[in-house]
């Protein structure tokens, strides 16, 4: 009988794409990933000390430093703040606007992509003509004015930023659906009298999700860039809500006391767009599709 | 051409249905305390109580004339503040991209060239970093480092050359590490082909094979990589470079425009910045026909 040590049953048991597919590369941006989702999902359970606590005495702490209230890993700002807790406090709306614009677009964009690849014509014309349209604009200029003119809220924030990302979805899920309007079993499927409804649904669409999740998370990354950006210049989400974006631009006036308070938020953030980007290379990388 | 005007009439449209159908250009520009009586009287002087259809005639006339209105804050044609801006925002944005253009592209020749070398994995997640992480916080980074740490640059003012080099860096970095991205999976596209491996087997030398025949087949992706991220730095990329080194760029002209409510101001900077926007594109396009041969002759 054959003896299996352990690390020669598992690699029998994990199969050998799967094994490839696990590797630090992988493992380290999912773990990363989770915890901010955590932090968001707990919003502000998780953190040490309570985000909005003040405390004259400790003011402009550095990183890894105590006060009477406790260890704070990250210091505090300049009303005595733990840092670190208003970090994992601000992760919630940082992701939520993220998760909801990315989304946002990637209906608009699957959705007239679809379209305009399975019915071609004048619909095809007409959304590929305004995707190229969008891209063309400098949006990010249109955005900053229309949150000048409608107010910076977190639902107009939530309202502009698919505006960044659909036409990427729109040009991917077309090509596809071309593609794939030809193949023989779509063919098989329109013989056998299925709806369009149904063709698109089940046999297209599956087809289509591992590419679409690609781009997905590598614009999720983006879409978050974008929000920070707009929170930093003011235009975006106002205090007192907090998002990574916001806390940089309430670090910047200590920058020469207290260059923590705008860098480590940046760091978080960073951090999570790396990871993102890291995943969509591996997903890219093991599902054949180049992002 | 003709696309680009289409694009930015597009952009004017927009402007006006946010600007006067969605949003209430006579209640942002009234004082807080104005009566309702005062607003409307504000709306029929600026023309407000008309149709739609009237109003954006003669907002699209004045367009034209060039007259996009007086600044509420600096009460000066709202142009002439922005054009007043325009040259500190070329200079930056040129600048970064001379830097981002010639190290993305040096870099990203080498790197591709030698596919899973040291060079190429440090450089690659290098980038991979810089495209992860917002560029104004890399401004603040190299602000922390530069002037905090060592006290070598100044942080932020307009005027000396030293004053260029941190907003500068920040953006070339940021747009150099896509024109990297970019060229470093071209060339290693291109060394795969049959052309470069009869090159090698009829003993070329790997440099000479690099820089004579690869470089001449990425050239094109090279420049047009190069021309999208100076679109992509005038759409708005540089703009909060500007604000983080105070730079007196049109970023920063349409920030204050912002928070001041300045009305004409914002929308001069949105139209002029896009049309520079819409410019660069068609450059890009046209350079592009240019120097492919092959999309010529299709």
């Amino acid at each position: 009988m054959e003896y299996w040590g352990l690390n020669a049953l598992l690699q029998h048991a994990i199969n050998p794409s799967l094994q490839r597919f696990l590797s630090w590369g992988l493992l380290l941006p999912c773990l990363y990933l989770l915890t901010v989702t955590l932090f968001a999902l707990s919003g502000g359970e998780l953190a040490p000390h309570d985000p909005t606590a003040q405390q004259v005495l400790a003011r402009l702490l550095p990183p890894l430093s105590a006060s009477n209230r406790g260890f704070h890993w990250l210091g505090t700002d300049q009303l005595g703040r733990d840092l670190l807790s208003n970090m994992i406090a601000g992760a919630r709306l940082t992701l939520f606007i993220g998760f909801v614009s990315n989304f946002i677009g990637m209906a608009i964009g699957v959705a007239l992509g679809t379209l305009a690849g399975y019915y071609g014509g004048t619909v095809d014309r007409l959304i590929m003509r305004l995707s190229e349209a969008q891209t063309a604009m400098p949006m990010f200029l249109v955005a900053i004015f229309f949150l000048t003119v409608l107010g910076p809220t977190v639902l107009n924030v939530i309202i502009i930023l698919p505006t960044l990302v659909w036409p990427a979805f729109a040009r991917l899920v077309r090509a596809e659906t071309l593609r794939l309007r030809g193949a023989l079993f779509v063919e098989a499927a329109i013989a056998c009298g299925s709806t369009d409804w149904t063709v698109l649904w089940s046999n297209i669409l599956p087809n289509l999700a591992p590419r679409i999740m690609v781009l997905a998370v590598i614009e999720l990354g983006h879409v978050m860039l974008a929000e920070a950006g707009l929170s930093f210049l003011g235009i975006g989400v106002q205090p007192p809500s907090t998002t990574w974006g916001l806390l940089i631009a309430r670090g910047r006036p200590y920058l020469a006391v207290a260059w923590w308070l705008a860098i480590m938020p940046g760091i978080m953030l960073g951090l999570t767009v790396l990871a993102l980007n890291m995943l969509s290379r591996r997903f890219a990388a093991t599902t054949g599709s180049a992002a | 051409m003709r696309d680009g005007i289409i694009v930015l009439f597009l952009v004017t449209v927009v402007i006006f249905v946010l600007g006067h159908v969605i949003g209430d250009p006579a209640g942002l520009m009234a004082p807080v305390d104005a009566s309702d009586q005062e607003i409307a009287r504000l709306r029929r002087q600026l023309g407000l109580d008309r149709p739609f259809t009237e109003q954006f005639a003669s907002y699209f006339g004045s367009l034209l004339r060039g007259d996009f209105g007086q600044s509420l804050w600096q009460d000066r044609p709202a142009l002439t503040v922005v054009l007043e801006a325009l040259p500190a925002t070329v200079v930056l944005t040129l600048v970064a991209l001379l830097f981002a253009g010639l190290g993305g592209s040096v870099l990203g020749v080498l790197a591709g060239a030698r596919p899973e070398s040291l060079l190429d994995r440090v450089s690659n997640f290098l980038s991979i970093t810089a495209l992860s992480v917002p560029n104004f916080w890399l401004g603040l980074l190299l602000i922390v480092i530069f002037a905090v740490q060592f006290g070598a640059l100044p942080t932020s003012g307009f005027g000396s050359w030293q004053s260029l080099i941190l907003p500068a860096g920040a953006l070339a970095i940021i747009h150099g590490a896509r024109v990297f991205q970019l060229v470093r999976s071209a060339t290693f596209e291109e060394m795969t082909k049959p052309y470069a491996m009869v090159a090698r087997s009829k003993g070329l030398p790997e440099r000479l094979i690099l820089w004579k025949h690869i470089l001449r087949n990425t050239a094109v992706t090279m420049l047009t990589t190069i021309g999208w991220e100076y679109v992509r730095m005038m759409g708005g990329a540089a703009f909060a470079i500007e604000v983080v080194f105070a730079w007196p760029g049109i970023g920063q002209l349409m920030i204050h425009a912002a928070s001041r409510q300045d009305f004409p101001v914002l929308q001069a900077a949105v139209i002029i910045a896009g049309a520079f926007v819409i410019v660069a594109n068609g450059m890009v396009d046209l350079l592009y026909r240019v120097l492919d041969t092959r999309i010529r002759a299709a």
